[in-house]
């Protein structure tokens, strides 16, 4: 009985039909892929991506030197060094951040006192070298000027809940 | 406090205390926590701060538990709704002022304001004023201030008068407008200034060399102890990243108590100076070449075993470990060597054979405290023993007298202190003078030389003084310091203070100076005593027989001929003269690569494992704080392997612990310390009299070679320039009293030094203050000079 | 050693100790303290000797006083900053000029217009080497408002009145007639002592006397004179008799008219203390605002040193320097050993450990001058004084809008508004009487429907106020209570010695509060707990006693939105 009804299947093509109909169907929907890298995906302000290192608008580094982000990683990947700078102020010297330790929890964003140090929307990058996963100072200071807009325009739609 | 003890409940749990004593002790005695500001166990009760509110029944308001002492069957509760609520509302006030700068602040995650805001503090201020804001005072190159964040505990007020003795913090102004600071903005001067530090409970007084280096929490911590003097302090090396970023003191009841000097807190960076040496070198054919460990070794076994014994000489730091300095007479014993010493900055050896089997205090540190007489000779203890010079100072405020036998008035801050200013070539009169008003038959213990001498002196009114200060004297001391260890006379020094000693019922005491001075007896690092004090058949030479006659080989630990010397010329001349030249050493200076045929680059001390002893002869082993960087190794390590390649038997220690436990049997048995010399019969009277002498004593940063590196005491009032001081009538007698500067020569050396005038220096001396930067190019310490004006252009 | 050429030539004395002593300043010091011995006690004598010579104290100075007493700079500098009439000028500041007016701004002189005055003041000597100078109360609230020259108080001061004694040039104070030695012996004076001299139980007699007499001390505390002299007589000798005259609580001046009229009467009561508790050191502590009483004082004094009556103890005068804390009986010692006068901790009463360590008698002005009447009159007369069920008699320094202010002296017990009627002639013309306060600023201020209530000691405690020094400072309904409570809290803020925090912190915070539009009155009440629970001393915990009291009884002025 059963060996009937399979050869009227195959003769009928009425499996590959069925497959068509999907096709079809889909072809006429809307879609649910999109086409990266030309198109991207929504982010929230919230998104946790490349860190950064933000200054004041007067140009001042925000960064104070406090290693409460430092302390609060849970993966180490943070390392600060820290002296006076000739002003009085407490600056870092070093501000390492190792992208392969770090998981992107966000509780440096979060323990910082002073918003510098900051998860960027940014999830676009690659090493190829050795050792080039270690962001400094420098380098995030950078990813902090260049993106400065988008950061403060991200810390001020989530104000209300912090 | 008195021994009656009495009953008192604290939160419904029935306590036993002394009568008299504070609650607040009580409870620390038991571990009940009370939050305190102006509370330290080592200062007087003020009751400022009023953080430590505790509930008595029958008290109609809480009460400070710091200035209430205990009573009969009271009852006390700490953690009532009454004292929790005072509490809360004594710190909701100190925060009204204190600004919200944790982050900053050096003190954030060890701060007592900041623990106690976290258990009491509301989250939010009520108070929405404006915050006071205080300007900051300079107070020199060890502390730095945040005045702004001081909560008036005045903690560091009281440290001045009662421990430092020098009141130099103040509270000025008043009511809101109180403000610690100095008078007139001026830095700190206090040898023991940097314990304002670690009492001020907020970040106002904060180290700055450390400034803003690293927070507490990251830090590691590792116990060790100081080896700058001979108190052997204990402390704590906070370290980040194998890097000491600070020191800070490890309560040690019995040394150090919770302080620490600033010798000892601020040398850490000396560890990390510019010229370390970080590869074994040595001197070929060619030049200087950077040789790997191994064959570095072999060259200068090599080199070493074609000099006969004799003609070669060994000299070694006495701040260097226990182990260290035993290897290192080990190695060289068993090459046959025998002119071994530490003794660096002594010159008469006369009574070696006489010396107890170490240098001892004669009491333990602790009990200094109770002396009600202390009489000191050739000591500037403050600036040579800082830690011993607290305790003497904390007789002093319980009535002890003090007096001291000095070339010149020093400024010990003690509250009862008086001194007899002589020129060095008069001190064995004058302590022949004090020893003559014992018992005339007691005088035959003496040497005849002595004896004559007290026969012809006629008894000062002072020295009668002194005598019957330490005869009358319920517990009494006499002890020699460093001027004394290096006067020409010190064996006569040594013997009359001895024989004063014991006839006066008093303690004798010889301060070791380094901080293994001590160690280095013990280890038969001397010329004339194997391991333990055991005599030794065939003796060696001595410090100054090596300089003087220099013998063709010299191997130099942990030392700086230019520095380290008593006679800074002679050990130069003698590196230079010498064919082959090791030093084992931390650092790496120009002169090194001058006259050192080998070098090699061991570890300082905190970053070897090791064992001091103290001057009380109390041992201390410690590990590393820090691991050696690049090629340095640890000196015991290398000192192995030398003796391995030798084929000394039995010297494959594992451990560094093996070899201290290898000296501790050797010493079975000597547990009992006298600091008598074994007899008086060993002195020097020879002396030079010339008509004008010398003095000078070591500078308190100049101690050793880390701390001669650390550039922040370098900066502070001690680091100071070389001069030559004289009263105004002896600069008249030697006509240069409109002079500036002079020329000083002393035998045939001589320099040009700036010439300053001191009325508490004696006729027929002048004081040549030396500096941990500038080489003495004169000579020994105490000496005849002549004083010469320069001529005018 | 090869060091860099240095021209100037170095002295070194001693150890290097950082700041040198200036050679031509020690000169100048040893020349100005000639005259008294070389103690440490006496640094507020010396620097009043160098504030009086310079007009203020410099930097060099006080290295070199310092130097002469053997103390840390600090030391000094810490002594002269607390005290608010010595003018310390650090190097490189400029001096203060010569001439100093001080402008009473305390409760009774604000009432009668000192804010004007004040403000005329500096704007007409803006550009002259004149210095306008707000001051606490100088004890002459009867006269409102005070200028004072120099040392020249100025009564009713106005703009004109005080130019003109600047341009005359009159700065000393002017000396009151007084009863004179002669006089006071011509009159009996001095005579008890030697009454009591040769008997041998007298002194049991005296101490019985004077507890029989219920005389208590009336410098505020009110602690019984007879038993104090009996606690320390049973102390071990040697023991010192201290007298206080730092009368600086706003509203107080009646040790001043004491001293002004008869300054025998209180000395004779003092050596007689001094007989009874076997004492052979008086020191006695006027504030440094009476510079007229100091002439009369100092003046009597060497009269009575040299033609003595009998064998005198040794009597020391000295001088306070502007510290309303120093009237705080340990903090006043403090201030005789030359020190800060921040008040001690008790235990040890200062009957056991006081002065220089010693078991010390302390005692008002007042207090000793009751006590030649007492053993004259016998015990029964000072309790026969009184009434409304009050026993004794108080010198009430009444001040504010009444016709006639100053020292009325009457029964214990009298109510304010018999005090008004009877002894100052009633309320100023057009003005309403309104409320008082019963005892200078820290006794709190009670509304006019309260006027009935007893002026004695414990008599107002259930109203949360109390009598202390019996200064009555009358408001009218011209007043406001809480500007005059502002005006107390302020005057606690500049006087807080600082040495606790509930003080130091709370009286500050408190006139912040209180300078607001509207006070935030749970906030303030719980400011108030703090500083009455933890202060160390009296000042901290009867400062807030004035706000509260306008929070009870005068809270339409709190609601009132136009205050």
């Amino acid at each position: 009985m059963s060996m009937l009804k399979n050869i009227i299947r195959s003769f009928t093509l009425s499996e590959l039909l069925k497959g068509m109909r999907l096709t079809g169907r889909r072809l006429v929907s809307k879609k649910t892929t999109i086409r990266y890298p030309e198109e991207k995906t929504p982010q929230s302000p919230r998104f946790r991506g490349l860190h950064a290192l933000r200054r004041y608008p007067n140009g001042e580094e925000r960064c104070i030197g406090c290693k409460l982000c430092e302390a609060v990683c849970p993966a180490l990947a943070i390392t600060i060094d820290s002296e006076e700078r000739e002003d009085g102020s407490r600056r870092t010297t070093r501000f390492d951040i190792d992208l392969f330790k770090c998981v992107f929890c966000g509780f440096c964003e979060e323990a910082c006192p002073v918003d510098a140090v900051v998860e960027t929307r940014i999830f676009e990058y690659s090493f190829f070298e050795r050792g080039t996963h270690i962001m400094t100072k420098d380098m995030l200071l950078e990813v902090g000027r260049k993106n400065e807009d988008q950061i403060a325009a991200d810390r001020q739609a989530d104000v209300a809940y912090r | 406090m008195s021994e009656e003890s009495i009953k008192l409940f604290i939160n419904d749990k029935e306590v036993s205390a002394p009568k008299g004593a504070m609650l607040i002790e009580v409870t620390d005695q038991l571990d009940i926590d009370i939050p305190r500001f102006c509370y330290h166990k080592k200062l007087s009760v003020v009751a400022n701060c009023r953080m430590c509110m505790v509930e008595v029944e029958k008290a109609p308001k809480p009460l400070p538990a710091c200035a209430t002492p205990v009573v009969e069957g009271m009852k006390v509760y700490t953690k009532s709704p009454v004292a929790l609520e005072a509490q809360r509302d004594t710190m909701e006030f100190l925060l009204i002022n204190h600004p919200l700068d944790c982050p900053v602040c050096d003190q954030g995650g060890e701060c007592e304001l900041q623990d106690i805001a976290m258990g009491y503090g509301e989250g939010v201020s009520r108070y929405m004023e404006r915050k006071r804001v205080v300007l900051d005072k300079e107070l020199g190159p060890l502390v730095s201030t945040d005045m702004t964040r001081c909560i008036h505990c005045t903690r560091c007020v009281r440290f001045g008068s009662e421990i430092a003795g020098m009141q130099e913090l103040g509270a000025t102004g008043r009511g809101e407008f109180m403000e610690i600071g100095t008078y007139v903005e001026r830095s700190l001067s206090s040898e023991l200034s940097g314990n304002v530090i670690d009492i001020c409970p907020v970040g106002a007084l904060n180290a700055k060399p450390s400034r803003m280096h690293a927070r507490s929490w990251e830090m590691l911590q590792s116990a060790n102890v100081a080896p700058h003097d001979s108190v052997g302090s204990n402390i704590y090396m906070h370290t980040l990243r194998n890097k000491v970023i600070r020191v800070v003191p490890r309560e040690n009841e019995a040394l150090n108590q919770t302080w620490i000097s600033d010798r000892d807190r601020f040398s850490y960076e000396g560890l990390r100076a510019d010229d370390r040496a970080t590869q074994p070198m040595f001197k070929g054919d060619h030049g200087w070449h950077g040789k790997n460990w191994d064959s570095c070794l072999e060259q200068v076994i090599e080199k070493i075993k074609q000099y006969p014994a004799e003609q070669i000489g060994v000299l070694a730091a006495p701040h260097s470990t226990l182990e260290e300095l035993y290897l290192l007479q080990k190695v060289f014993r068993h090459l046959n060597v025998q002119n071994i010493d530490h003794r660096i900055r002594q010159v008469d050896f006369t009574d070696q054979e006489a010396m107890p089997l170490f240098p001892y205090l004669g009491q333990s540190i602790e009990s200094i405290e109770k002396n009600d007489a202390i009489f000191l000779i050739g000591c500037d203890v403050r600036l040579e023993q800082p830690m011993l010079a607290h305790r003497m100072r904390q007789a002093s405020a319980r009535g002890c007298k003090l007096t001291s036998l000095n070339p010149q008035s020093f400024d010990f801050h003690f509250v009862n202190q008086s001194t007899w200013n002589v020129a060095p070539q008069q001190w064995v009169l004058a302590l022949a003078g004090i020893a003559g008003c014992a018992e005339p038959e007691a005088l035959q213990k003496l040497p005849p030389a002595l004896i004559a001498m007290i026969e012809k002196t006629s008894i000062s009114t002072q020295a009668k003084e002194v005598f019957d200060l330490l005869k009358n004297g319920e517990q009494a001391s006499i002890m020699l310091g460093a001027i004394a260890e290096s006067h020409p006379q010190a064996s006569a020094l040594r013997a009359l203070a001895n024989f004063i000693a014991n006839n006066t019922n008093s303690h004798f005491g010889i301060i070791a100076q380094a901080g293994n001075s001590v160690g280095a007896w013990l280890s038969g690092f001397v010329p004339h005593r194997l391991p333990a004090g055991k005599a030794s058949t065939n003796i060696g030479l001595n410090a100054v027989e090596m300089l003087v006659n220099p013998r063709k080989v010299c191997v130099l630990f942990n030392l700086e001929p230019e520095f380290d010397f008593a006679n800074a010329p002679a050990a130069i001349k003698a590196m230079q003269e010498a064919e082959f030249v090791v030093i084992f050493s931390p650092y790496l200076t120009e002169s090194m690569l001058d006259y050192a045929n080998a070098i090699l680059p061991i570890a300082t001390f905190a970053e070897t494992e090791g064992t001091y002893v103290n001057a009380e002869g109390h041992w201390q082993s410690v590990t590393n704080a820090i691991s050696v960087s690049e090629e340095v190794r640890p000196a015991w390590r290398v000192l192995r392997v030398l003796a391995n390649k030798l084929g000394i038997a039995d010297t494959q220690y594992q451990s560094c612990s093996q070899i201290r436990d290898e000296i501790k049997s050797l010493l079975e048995g000597e547990d009992e310390f006298d600091s008598n010399l074994k007899d008086l019969n060993h002195i020097n009277l020879n002396l030079d009299e010339g008509s004008l002498f010398r003095v000078s004593s070591t500078p308190i940063y100049a101690a050793d070679n880390v701390v001669r590196r650390a550039n922040s005491l370098q900066a502070t009032v001690y680091g100071q320039q070389p001069h030559v001081a004289m009263c105004e009538q002896q600069a008249r007698d030697l006509d240069v009293l409109k002079e500036t500067r002079v020329r000083v020569v002393q035998g045939n050396q001589e320099m040009t030094l700036d010439l300053l005038l001191n009325d508490a220096i004696p006729m027929r001396c002048v004081w040549i203050q030396r500096s941990a930067e500038e080489i003495d190019q004169l000579g020994v310490t105490i000496a005849p000079v002549e004083i010469q004006r320069l001529a005018h252009v | 050693m090869t060091t860099g050429v240095k021209s100037q030539r170095k002295k070194l004395r001693g150890q290097q100790r950082g700041r040198q002593v200036d050679p031509s300043a020690l000169q100048e010091i040893q020349s100005i303290i000639r005259t008294l011995p070389l103690r440490k006690d006496l640094m507020i004598e010396y620097l009043h000797l160098i504030q009086d010579k310079y007009q203020h104290i410099s930097a060099k100075h006080m290295v070199a006083l310092a130097h002469e007493l053997k103390l840390a700079p600090t030391e000094v500098y810490e002594v002269a900053t607390f005290y608010h009439h010595f003018d310390v000028v650090k190097e490189n500041d400029t001096a203060p000029p010569a001439l100093t007016v001080r402008v009473c701004d305390s409760i009774t002189c604000e009432m009668f217009g000192a804010e004007n005055l004040v403000n005329e003041l500096q704007n007409f000597y803006s550009d002259q080497p004149v210095r306008v100078q707000r001051v606490p109360c100088v004890g002459r609230c009867a006269e409102a408002p005070i200028a004072v020259v120099g040392k020249n108080p100025i009564n009713h001061a106005k703009l004109e009145t005080v130019r003109n004694v600047v341009e005359a040039g009159n700065t000393d104070a002017p000396v009151s007639d007084y009863i004179t030695y002669n006089n006071y012996i011509n009159s009996g004076g001095y005579q008890l002592v030697n009454r009591y001299f040769d008997s041998t139980n007298s002194t049991e007699t005296i101490i019985e006397i004077m507890k029989d007499s219920g005389l208590r001390g009336l410098g505020g505390a009110g602690f019984p004179a007879g038993k104090k002299w009996e606690i320390v007589r049973q102390q071990p000798g040697p023991r010192v008799l201290a007298v206080n005259i730092d009368e600086g609580e706003p509203g107080t001046f009646k040790d001043r008219h004491f001293l002004e009229k008869d300054p025998h009467r209180f000395l004779e009561g003092a050596l007689i203390a001094a007989h009874v508790v076997e004492i052979d050191e008086i020191y006695i502590y006027l504030r440094d605002e009476y510079a007229g009483c100091y002439e009369i004082l100092q003046h009597e004094l060497d009269q009575l040193k040299k033609d003595p009556p009998f064998k005198l103890p040794h009597i020391e005068l000295r001088r306070g320097a502007g510290a309303y804390i120093c009237g705080e009986e340990s903090a006043m010692i403090e201030s005789i050993e030359g020190k800060r006068g921040m008040p001690r901790l008790r235990p040890p009463y200062l009957a056991q450990v006081g002065l220089f360590g010693r078991p010390t008698l302390e005692h008002n002005l007042e207090t000793l001058f009751w006590v030649r009447d007492i053993l004259e009159k016998g015990a029964p007369w000072f309790g026969l004084q009184g009434r409304n069920d009050r026993r004794g008699m108080r010198s009430f320094s009444v001040s504010g809008r009444v016709k006639k202010p100053g020292v009325h002296i009457t029964d214990a017990g009298i109510t304010i508004n018999e005090l008004i009627e009877e002894h100052c002639g009633g309320m100023l013309d057009g003005h309403t009487f309104y409320g008082y306060f019963p005892g200078g600023a820290s006794g709190g201020i009670l509304p006019a429907s309260m006027g009935d209530i007893p002026l004695d000691f414990d008599t107002l405690d259930e109203y949360d106020c109390f009598i202390g020094s019996a200064a009555i400072i009358v408001l009218s309904d011209k007043d406001s209570a809480r500007v005059a409570a502002t005006n107390a809290m302020r005057f606690f803020e500049h006087e807080s010695c600082g040495q606790c925090t509930p003080c130091r912190v709370g009286t500050a915070k408190a006139v912040d509060l209180m300078e607001e539009k509207t006070w935030d009155i749970p906030l303030l009440q719980d400011l108030t707990g703090v500083m009455r629970d933890a202060s160390i001393c009296g000042l901290g915990q009867a400062a807030p006693n004035p706000m509260e009291s306008v929070i009870k009884h005068f809270s339409h002025e709190l609601n009132d939105k136009n205050s």
